[in-house]
């Protein structure tokens, strides 16, 4: 069965790769259990599923990966997001708190994650984030830049 | 000549509070593993138990994509995590994995050679290996086709690229929680 890195990637069942992930069945059933950990886990901490498509769509387009762009995209108007997260997912500033905070922290941490100090883990937190929210927030970052990241070295190995 | 480098252990500490195992929810303590004769869990664990099923399923696959039998060499993993920990900042991944590799490949010339900046000198596999590691890491990834062909040249087959790309990008993701939610030291 096809999952999300597969489309990410262009993959379907009659190329060679798609086999050849398949050798690795942990790495495909961990990576797709993980994706649904943080972008519809049974316990949302407050994050709901719109705000958490709206970040994951931001934070493709910020590693160029236009394919999980538009499928993110896609996932979002499904839910019928409202403007400010239409905004957030399409890479504005100008957003309201707390979506404002949010889109700076995973903007920073997608592009400079050397750069992140606690002063961020504060802002945060002025923002009105809880701790389980802190940390669900930095697991679905890091999901995308890990997501992303598969998908790129995935497309170079099939056109290499 | 080289010098060996010293990496001594650091410590993680997280900038928010900690799940404490007296106030934990059962989904909690379920992912954190408590049992009556475990009650003793690591700040880092305690940490990221506030969302027990995410913490849950990225150690699965982090698990997976580390230690699985078969494939590519535990050591080049090893360095895969080793670049990407240097890219993103991650200190404490950094020292962790700069370890496992010198204890895994029975000599710390590579690691050593990376502290020291002398990427330079790393034979041609490793130098291969460090390079994708790095330019993978970075937002937008930098990696190329030649990148690629340069991993092929040395040998590697698609299954170890395959693996070694799952290893870079595992630590996009564990830098961006290790780095971001705390910081480490030399104290305990």
């Amino acid at each position: 069965m096809s999952d999300a890195i597969d489309h990410a990637v262009g993959l379907n069942a009659e190329d060679a790769l798609y086999g050849t992930r398949r050798l690795r069945p942990e790495f495909v059933d961990g990576a797709e259990q993980c994706r649904i950990s943080v972008l519809a886990p049974n316990d949302d901490q407050g994050l709901a599923p719109d705000v958490r498509l709206a970040l994951a769509q931001r934070m493709a387009q910020l590693n160029n990966d236009a394919a999980l762009q538009q499928d993110y995209q896609t996932q979002l108007a499904a839910l019928q997001p409202s403007e400010a997260l239409l905004a957030l997912a399409a890479g504005a500033a100008d957003l309201p708190e707390p979506l404002a905070t949010i889109a700076r922290h995973a903007d920073l941490i997608t592009q400079q994650p050397m750069h992140a100090t606690e002063q961020h883990i504060r802002l945060l937190e002025q923002a009105g984030l809880s701790n389980p929210q802190i940390v669900a927030l930095s697991e679905l970052i890091a999901f995308i830049n890990f997501q992303t990241r598969v998908a790129a070295g995935l497309r170079l190995l099939r056109s290499a | 000549m080289i010098p060996s480098v010293n990496l001594k252990p650091l410590h993680w500490h997280p900038y928010i509070a900690p799940v404490e195992v007296e106030e934990a929810t059962p989904a909690q303590l379920d992912a954190m593993k408590v049992t009556p004769s475990n009650k003793k869990i690591s700040e880092y664990v305690r940490t990221l138990a506030h969302d027990p099923d995410s913490y849950v399923a990225r150690t699965v696959l982090f698990n997976a994509i580390m230690y699985v039998d078969g494939g590519l060499d535990r050591a080049d993993r090893e360095l895969g995590a080793l670049g990407a920990s240097i890219v993103n900042g991650c200190k404490y991944c950094a020292v962790v994995h700069a370890r496992r590799h010198a204890q895994l490949a029975e000599s710390d010339a590579v690691v050593s050679a990376i502290y020291f900046n002398r990427a330079d000198v790393l034979g041609e596999r490793d130098a291969a290996i460090y390079r994708f590691a790095r330019r993978l890491s970075v937002t937008p990834s930098e990696a190329s086709v030649e990148d690629m062909a340069t991993l092929r040249a040395v040998g590697m087959n698609d299954q170890e690229i395959i693996d070694l790309i799952h290893a870079i990008a595992i630590f996009g993701w564990a830098n961006r929680l290790m780095h971001v939610l705390g910081h480490a030291d030399l104290h305990k």
